[in-house]
Formats: structure tokens, sequence, C-alpha cells
């Protein structure tokens, strides 16, 4: 049942706001050793209730699977998946970066670049906030490596599925 | 009663009470002695003190298995709670509402390594449908509430409920349950897409010229017996019952073909392996019945009907499914489908069949002890099997003929289960028979149940098939690992003495002409009764697909040679 090429597929869980909730569902995913690109986990938009984001790099097949066990989970509500191209995905990050002063006007080029904002300036250092798909992420990551990078924070991707479905 | 002030174990008991509990499985100690110090206020909860968790877990399973209803069991923090853990995953894989009861320390003390604390939500969260724990008394009434609902609705399963002792200590209001409660799932409408999936099954079933039914435990757990049997009837199809799936139709029909899978019927695996439209109900494809997937059914067309959405598609590839209740769907099919008949095919099917050919010392073969025990039973009994050979002989050879009368741990294949869970079986049936028959490996691994039985009087009779070793791990190694017998020979002690030194009767067969004499003995006397069936020491269970293998591959006695070569 494994036919198919995998494709980043974004699963999207609504949940009992509770960490039973979130243990049962991550227990759920860790148990099939499935390729986990990224999760993230915040509240949801009705009170009580988080949202699951998982980026899964799988086939249809089991990623369906996969959406049909976490559905009947104790503490789930609801949960839905799509081909991440289908829908729109955002990831925040922090990036410390080393800012010398001599080259501080090329990091600033690159921030602007990439849309992102300074959002802390230390006396050596900056922490560059920049949003984006996991892929742009990335690549801001690469662009600004040669400055100097003392430690990143990511949020892992968030997902929905466009309007237009 | 509205208003009443009760303890949290009061409560506890109330709650059991209103649900229509009446007995319960368990064993006392720190952080349950609350709910123990109310129990005896509660005549209507009859206690049956286990000799280990394990044997409550598993006699709850038997219970709600044999009755329908839901099964209790009760254990303290700690180890009392991971003693539970082998019979809540064993009720888990073969879907059966297990309820278990945890004390805890007190809410002040967890996560502090407290004596008899173990995080017993984290332990069972893989092998539960549902656990809580409950932090405040006001919350109680709804956790238990929600947990025993969860543990019936639908596709059943256990539940785990974990309650620190300060909190079964706390004071509250008792309210009673407003009837009728809220499903927590609510029935689905059918829907025109399951108006055309029926007509898209009965479609298939009409253009087949091979056809099958293979009905599972969900037929069962439906009450889907006359159901399957008039969907046979009227379409002349042949039936396969799985392990789980064995007494959901009678055996004695014409259209019964037997067990298909690892150790199946030769007849039934080559006619799954020729089938053109399989129509599985309430069963899973699990890699015991398939074999390897690849391999399985490769020219049939699989219609799945499931109570279970996740699964339809995860171990074969489905062409039709029918998501929901046994009953209902085959009820909808029956209503689709022309009457038909397959009588050629059930004919080619039945020139399949080989004869057994296996010989045995003293000529006590499992055919031979297993018919002794039906001729003596009839068709009153359950029959309650353990894990490994016995298991799998008494599958194939027990002429079952009344749904729901063969149960054995098939998901999990938890050696130990026979003996506990037929104590949860005599218990929900009285007025009938209940045998155990186990191995003896798995005899040993929970025979200080005996105790249990003798003064409760639950009246078991116990049967052990002795070969001196662990025959079916002994089988692969003859068959798979060049006759290395590594760690499995097993010594036994002295059965009869055994049961003379707990006080019941036990009598040891070692040769068929005793087996009639001894079985009705046994079957005569009041209370647990212990039979020891000395059996050849190298039988084998044949046919067998090797694991990884196809159906197509089954390994027959010939090509092995006599038993013990």
């Amino acid at each position: 049942m494994t036919e198919g090429s995998a494709v980043p597929h974004a699963v999207s869980v609504l949940l009992d706001e509770e960490l039973l909730a979130l243990n049962r569902t991550v227990g759920a995913l860790r148990r099939r050793n499935l390729p986990i690109e990224s999760i993230a986990v915040g509240p949801a938009g009705a009170p009580g209730l988080a949202r699951l984001t998982i980026i899964l790099n799988s086939d249809v097949a089991t990623v369906d699977t996969t959406v049909k066990k976490l559905h009947k989970l104790s503490g789930v509500r609801a949960a839905v998946t799509f081909p991440v191209d289908e829908g729109v995905t955002r990831e925040l990050a922090l990036v410390k970066v080393r800012a010398q002063h001599e080259r501080y006007a090329a990091l600033l080029d690159v921030i602007e670049l990439f849309n992102a904002d300074v959002v802390d300036e230390g006396a050596d250092a900056v922490i560059v906030q920049v949003t984006g798909s996991g892929s742009f992420i990335l690549a801001f990551i690469r662009a600004v490596e040669g400055f100097g990078i003392l430690d990143v924070a990511r949020s892992g991707s968030v997902a929905l599925a466009r309007a237009t479905d | 009663m509205s208003g009443e002030r009760l303890s949290g174990a009061q409560l506890l008991c109330r709650l059991l009470l209103e649900e229509g509990v009446d007995l319960i499985w368990g064993y006392p100690g720190g952080a349950i002695m609350p709910f123990y110090h109310a129990l005896p206020e509660h005549p209507g909860l009859r206690h049956i003190l286990v000799r280990h968790e394990q044997a409550a877990a598993h006699a709850a399973d038997g219970y709600a298995r044999a009755s329908g209803r839901i099964g209790v069991c009760v254990a303290t923090s700690g180890p009392g709670a991971t003693n539970l853990v082998t019979g809540l995953a064993t009720a888990h894989m073969d879907s059966s509402p297990v309820v278990a009861i945890t004390g805890q320390v007190p809410r002040h003390m967890i996560g502090r390594d407290a004596f008899q604390e173990t995080d017993v939500i984290g332990l069972t969260l893989p092998i539960t449908k549902h656990s809580c724990q409950v932090r405040d008394v006001t919350e109680l009434a709804d956790e238990v509430r929600k947990a025993i609902a969860i543990a019936k609705e639908g596709r059943p399963g256990p539940v785990l409920i974990d309650v620190p002792k300060d909190v079964q200590n706390q004071q509250t209001t008792y309210e009673p349950a407003r009837p009728p409660a809220p499903p927590a799932v609510p029935a689905t409408p059918v829907s025109r897409a399951r108006a055309e999936a029926v007509a898209a099954a009965a479609g298939l079933i009409a253009g087949a010229a091979r056809p099958l039914i293979m009905v599972g435990h969900g037929v069962i757990l439906a009450d889907a017996y006359d159901a399957v049997r008039q969907l046979a009837e009227q379409t002349g199809i042949p039936v396969i019952t799985t392990l789980l799936g064995i007494s959901a139709f009678p055996e004695s029909h014409p259209l019964h073909l037997g067990m298909p899978g690892m150790h199946g019927e030769v007849h039934v695996n080559r006619a799954i392996q020729q089938a053109d439209v399989i129509v599985g109900i309430g069963l899973r494809f699990d890699d015991r019945v398939t074999g390897n997937t690849a391999g399985f059914a490769p020219r049939a067309q699989i219609v799945h009907v499931d109570l279970d959405a996740s699964e339809i598609g995860k171990n074969v590839p489905t062409a039709v499914a029918i998501v929901g209740d046994a009953k209902e769907a085959v009820a909808e099919l029956l209503r689709a489908v022309a009457p038909r008949r397959c009588d050629a095919w059930r004919h080619e099917i039945l020139s399949f069949v080989r004869p057994r050919q296996e010989t045995y010392r003293g000529d006590l073969s499992p055919e031979n002890i297993v018919g002794a025990v039906h001729e003596v039973t009839g068709d009153r009994v359950t029959i309650v099997t353990d894990v490994g050979q016995h298991q799998m002989w008494v599958a194939k050879l027990y002429p079952y003929r009344r749904p729901n009368t063969h149960i054995t741990s098939g998901g999990l294949g938890t050696m130990g289960f026979a003996v506990p869970a037929a104590m949860g079986v005599a218990l929900a049936r009285p007025a009938e028979p209940v045998w155990s028959i186990s191995g003896d490996g798995g005899f040993q691994m929970n025979l200080q149940e005996i105790a249990t039985m003798v003064q409760e009087k639950i009246p078991v009779k116990m049967g052990i098939f002795n070969n001196g070793y662990l025959g079916m791990v002994r089988q692969w190694q003859q068959f798979f690992h060049g006759r290395r017998y590594s760690a499995t020979p097993i010594w036994s002690p002295d059965y009869v003495k055994l049961a003379d030194a707990y006080g019941i009767a036990g009598w040891r067969v070692e040769e068929a002409s005793q087996l009639q004499d001894v079985l009705a003995r046994a079957h005569a006397t009041p209370g647990p009764a212990l039979v020891e069936f000395v059996i050849e020491q190298e039988a084998n269970v044949f046919p067998m697909i090797p694991p990884g293998a196809s159906l197509s591959e089954p390994i027959e006695a010939e090509s092995v040679g006599a038993p013990g070569a």
C-alpha cells in the first residue's frame, strides 16, 4: 500500500487543547515511523481547541491511512490532508546572525531581499525574523550563513487548504 | 437521590452501578484503598479478587466478549497498573470494551516519583481507545461516563480511568446521569455514497464467477450472525471464518469452508487465491490471514465492510468500501443482491480438500481430544483458547454451531489469556459450561488463577495440551531454524497433584481410550476441574504458510516428514 511517490503533504489536525490529546496524536505518528518534516502546534480558532500541523513527505495512500487513524483518536476533532502545493504553508524563523560593523550593510541587503525584519539588535549580533514557506526560510538561512549564524529557532510550518477549495 | 453527598470512591461505585455493572475484577492496594473501602456499601457490585492484575484485565475482557457488556477491572497504582498492560493491549487488538480503573498517588505527589507511582496514562496511550486522569472529583462523573461511552461506541475497545487517591476521598454531590446520554459520535444517515457503494458491491457479487465471503470478529460484535447466513444462502457464496470470526457462521453449514491464512486449510487458501470477488465483513485482513499481501488474492476485487474507516485499504487494496455496522451493511446488501448460486465454484473448492495425514502416538490426536470435548459438552459450551498449536487445532477442528462460542486472543496472541479469560466467560454465561484450553506454556503463565476459581466458585474446566515444549515456537525452530530447539523444552509440574493442591479434581489423559470417561467426569464435576492431555511431543500444525510467503506456498505434512522424524 505504499505505491506512489513521496510528496510533501500537510496534515492538519484539530484537537482538544490538552497535552494528553497531543501526546496521543504524536504517539500515533511516532509508532508508524513516518517521514515527518515539521510539526507545529498552537491554539486553533475556537476556545479549547488546538491546531496541530504536520508536514509529511509521503505517498498519498500512507497519508490517507494516517489521517484515518488520527481521525479516530480520542481527543481529535478533525483531521484533513492536502498536498503542500494545494495549500498555503507558512513558517516563522528567528535567526541570530553575527553583525560585524564592516559587513552590516551587506547583511541588511540580504534581510531586505527576503523581506525579513531585524527584531533585536545587540552589540555584535542581530535577531532577524523571517516568514515564508519552509524552502524560503531555508534559502534565507543559506544566504546569511556567510555572516555567521549564532542560533536558529524555527516554528515549524502551519498550513491551510486554499480558500477556493 | 439528586444532591446526595458522596466521596469520589462512593461516586465511582455509583457510576458503575448506573452503567449496569455488577461484576468487577481486581486487586486492592494503597492508592485504590478508598474505592475498596466504599465497595462493601454497594452489594450490587460483586468483586472478584484475582491473584495477579493481568488476570483481572483478561477476565474483564473474557466477560466483555461473552456478554457484549463492558468488563471492569480495578488495580492500584504502580505495579498494579503496570500488570494490567498486557490485558489492555490484548483487549485493544481484539476490540473488547474493557474499562480499567486504576488508583494513582495523591495529586500533590504526582510527578515526584512517589512510592508506587507510575505514569499509567503514558504507558497505556497506544493500547487504549481512551484514557484519562481525573484531576478533581467534580470531573469524575463526566470522565467516567465519557470513558465508558467511548469503550462501547463504534468499534469497541479498552479505556483506562486513573483516579488519584485524594480525588477518591474528595466529597462531591451526586447528580444522576441525564437520560438519554447523547451519543459521542452522531449516527450517520445512509448517504447516497453509501447506497452507491452497496449497489457497486451487489454488482460485483452478481457478476462474480468465484466469489467468497470472509467474516471476522466484527460480525460477532455487530450480532450479524443471521444476516451473514442469509447473505450466504441467498447468493450461495462459500464462507471463510478468520480466527476471531470462528463461530460467526455455523461450521455445520454446507457453505462453510474453514479458516484462512497461516494455518488455514489448503482448500481455503486456494479458494482465496482463485477468487474473483471477496466480500470481507468485519475483519482487518491481518497479516496472519493474508500472508504476503503482494501475493494475496491476486485475481480478486475486494469488497470491505468494516465499522472502522481506518481499516479500509490499510492492508489490502479495496474495490468497494462500506464503512458501517456489519449487521446494517449486510442487511442493505441482502436487499441489493439478487438470489444466485455458486455450486460449480463450491464443488471446485471442495475438490481442493486434502485429508489430514498426521499420526499420533497413543492416538491422542488433536482431532480426538477436540472431538471428545465436543461430544461431552455438546453445542452449549464456550471454548476459550490460549495461544499456540492447541489454539490452531481447536480453531480448525471444533465444530462451532452457535455464535460467539469461540473466544481467543487473536490480534495480540497473548499466552496466558485462556485461564483468566475463561473465568470472565463463565460468569457471563453461568448456565453454560466453559472450557479453557491451553498449552503447557500458556497454562503456566496464569495458573495462579485456579485459586481465584476456587475461592469464588467459578466453574471453569481447564484442558492442558502438554507436549513438553513451547510447541508453536518449537515448530518454527524445526521448519526455519534447523531444529535448534533453543529454550523451547518446558518442564511442567504434576498437574494432577497441582489440581489436588488447589482442592479441585484433576486427571491425566495419555491414551485416546481414556478421553470419553475422563472428559465426562470432568464435565459432570461441579466447580473447576483440570484435565491434562499428554500429547505427541513434536506434533506440528499443518498446513503452514511460512511467514512472509504468499497463501499459494503452504508447507504440508508430507514435505516435512512425520512428527519427530
